[in-house]
């Protein structure tokens, strides 16, 4: 659950978006204010068009904010150069996406292990890990099938496991259960929950569904470019 | 890493079954061109590089070694009384018109050499006495030449240019350029089957005195009147290199070479690149997640080097065989050691440039674009 107290594992500051430049500018996001704590889960509403890929690609280091500033476990991060920032997201993120993006041609076991030696290219034990984490996401008997012999949860659980591939502190959703039934993707959510709880893992979720805020600890709602409002909910609270 | 790069590939068989195909024809044609050249500049140099002669002297002007010029005896001994040479040897090489048992007529490069030749001689006997060939009138040939010459035995007797010629030795392998049995007989005789007066010949080869190196021994033979002179491994480079550059057929094998070569790289590329397009999210997945350009760019390049294994051992194989079936037409396909490892490293570099607009796409492609959707 979410600790107001607790240090932020990663935080934006008054972050600003825009692309183009002149009468072609478009501002995507405005002043910008979010922090993100260990153990929670974020849930980040808003229609389409509201800045909520923006802001995520700009919370998981993938996009630079024009101005404003994000922080990584108390580190400013806003001004280093791209080559350092592949290494700062192996160590801290992990993503789950709506369309899973596991290779066809790989096993459960070998998409997580891929993932595993490309973050960290030294690491022994990529295999007995990835076996781990597909243990521990409810995929213990199907970590050989490849992903076309698996249901759209599963495929899920396998994506989740790769995120968690490497030990990230923080685990970014882009809509993760979109492509699910009901029942598959509140299972899923319970196995975000489960990891925030848990193992303490901070966990955000771009999502347009409401169902999914029972499990959130706190919900931002984007409009416009502007985080209008961040809600503890009241479960949480 | 190795095996999960196989595996990406492997999962379209058809496509990498083509992506296979592609490079193996580019080996095979790479292979089989190039060693056809091998052979026929082999072939055209083929008396020179089995001489034991340090220096060959020829007319001045002699661009060809096969349609040389004749020099008279007197050259004989200009050559003998310059410094440095311990010993001469005449020969002669000119063609005559070999007359067939049904009447036929085909044309013969007549190789007359002096009795006790020792810087040229037939080499690889299989059958017959080579010692006889400086009787009148005895020839030695060579057994892959004898559906031309009509004959199958020693003992054959034919006329060469009106004169008797009796089959008295049996070579194996001595093949020439022209596609002309070489015939070889004494000098005298050889002086008849070609209508070379008495005192001609076309080359003299020459022997160093001890100490005396070839090069400092053809530059000084080079300066008598009327004569040209060359050490062994220069005049066989002349030889090839003037049936290689003025038929154009050097130019005609490695173009076909080449273009092999083209057919691999865009079959390999598209491949690759269109097995990149597939998976682009899910490297873009993995960049996100932290992966470094160089991790994603080694499982495209083990691709590459997947598919020009799999491609060079096939396109090997089929090199082989056509080999195997040139032979049986009489044509020389020398695949060496070099030119084998050369074209190994040919096939993964050309597989590696394949795959260079795949490692572009992916250096290029923005992990936040994996959030679009």
């Amino acid at each position: 659950m979410s600790n107001p107290t607790a240090t932020p594992v990663a935080s934006l500051a008054a972050i600003s978006k825009t692309y183009g430049e002149g009468e072609m500018a478009v501002t995507a996001l405005s002043d910008a204010d979010l922090s993100i704590y260990p153990g929670e889960i974020l849930l980040i509403e808003g229609p389409s068009g509201s800045g909520k890929t923006t802001l995520i690609s700009i919370l998981g280091l993938l996009l630079k904010p024009t101005t404003g500033a994000v922080f990584v476990d108390g580190r400013d991060v806003t001004a280093l150069h791209e080559r350092e920032l592949p290494a700062i997201r192996a160590r801290h993120f992990g993503f789950v996406f709506q369309g899973f993006n596991l290779f066809p041609a790989l096993t459960a076991l070998e998409n997580v292990a891929l993932a595993i030696k490309m973050k960290h290219p030294r690491a022994k034990d990529a295999e007995l890990q990835s076996r781990r984490l597909l243990a521990a996401v409810g995929l213990e008997t199907r970590m050989h099938h490849l992903p076309a012999n698996l249901s759209g949860g599963q495929k899920q659980r396998v994506a989740i496991a790769r995120a968690l591939g490497g030990d990230p502190t923080i685990i970014l959703g882009d809509e993760p259960t979109a492509a699910l039934d009901t029942k598959t993707a509140l299972g899923v959510m319970e196995l975000l929950r489960g990891l925030a709880t848990e193992q303490g893992r901070a966990v955000v979720v771009v999502t347009h569904d409401p169902r999914l805020e029972r499990f959130a600890d706190r919900v931002a709602r984007v409009e416009d470019g502007r985080v209008v409002a961040v809600e503890t909910m009241r479960h949480a609270a | 890493m190795w095996n999960l790069a196989r595996k990406i590939l492997l999962h379209d068989r058809i496509k990498f079954a083509v992506a296979a195909a592609g490079v193996s024809i580019s080996v095979m044609l790479v292979l089989v061109q190039i060693g056809l050249y091998l052979g026929f500049m082999q072939n055209a140099s083929n008396l020179i590089d089995h001489s034991k002669a340090d220096v060959w002297v020829v007319a001045e002007g002699s661009e060809n070694f096969d349609f040389s010029g004749p020099i008279d005896e007197r050259a004989v001994y200009k050559v003998l009384s310059t410094p440095g040479v311990a010993r001469v040897e005449r020969m002669l090489l000119a063609f005559g018109q070999y007359r067939n048992a049904d009447g036929g007529q085909q044309g013969v490069q007549v190789v007359g050499i002096e009795p006790g030749a020792t810087m040229l001689a037939p080499w690889s006997l299989v059958g017959g006495d080579a010692a006889r060939i400086h009787e009148p009138g005895k020839i030695s040939v060579d057994v892959t030449e004898f559906a031309k010459l009509g004959i199958d035995q020693v003992g054959a007797r034919r006329e060469i240019s009106g004169a008797r010629a009796e089959v008295v030795a049996l070579t194996r392998g001595i093949r020439s350029f022209t596609t002309s049995p070489f015939v070889f007989t004494n000098l005298d005789t050889a002086r008849a089957y070609t209508n070379f007066p008495a005192d001609k010949m076309t080359f003299v080869l020459v022997e160093a005195e001890p100490g005396v190196s070839p090069e400092t021994l053809a530059e000084r033979l080079s300066k008598l009147p009327n004569l040209d002179a060359y050490t062994t491994p220069t005049m066989s480079a002349r030889a090839r290199h003037y049936w290689s550059s003025r038929t154009g057929v050097g130019a005609g094998f490695f173009t076909t070479a080449a273009l092999g070569v083209i057919v691999g790289l865009v079959v390999v590329g598209q491949i690759l690149y269109n097995g990149t397009l597939e998976h682009l999210k899910e490297y873009g997945t993995l960049k996100a997640m932290g992966a470094r350009n160089g991790a994603i760019v080694r499982v495209i390049l083990y691709q590459a080097v997947i598919s020009a294994v799999v491609g060079f051992v096939l396109g090997g194989g089929l090199a082989v065989a056509s080999r195997a079936a040139m032979t049986k037409a009489n044509l020389t396909v020398l695949l060496t050691p070099d030119l084998v490892g050369a074209t190994a490293v040919l096939t993964v570099v050309m597989c590696c440039v394949a795959a260079l607009l795949s490692v572009i796409k992916v250096l290029r492609l923005d992990p936040a674009s994996v959030f679009k959707g």
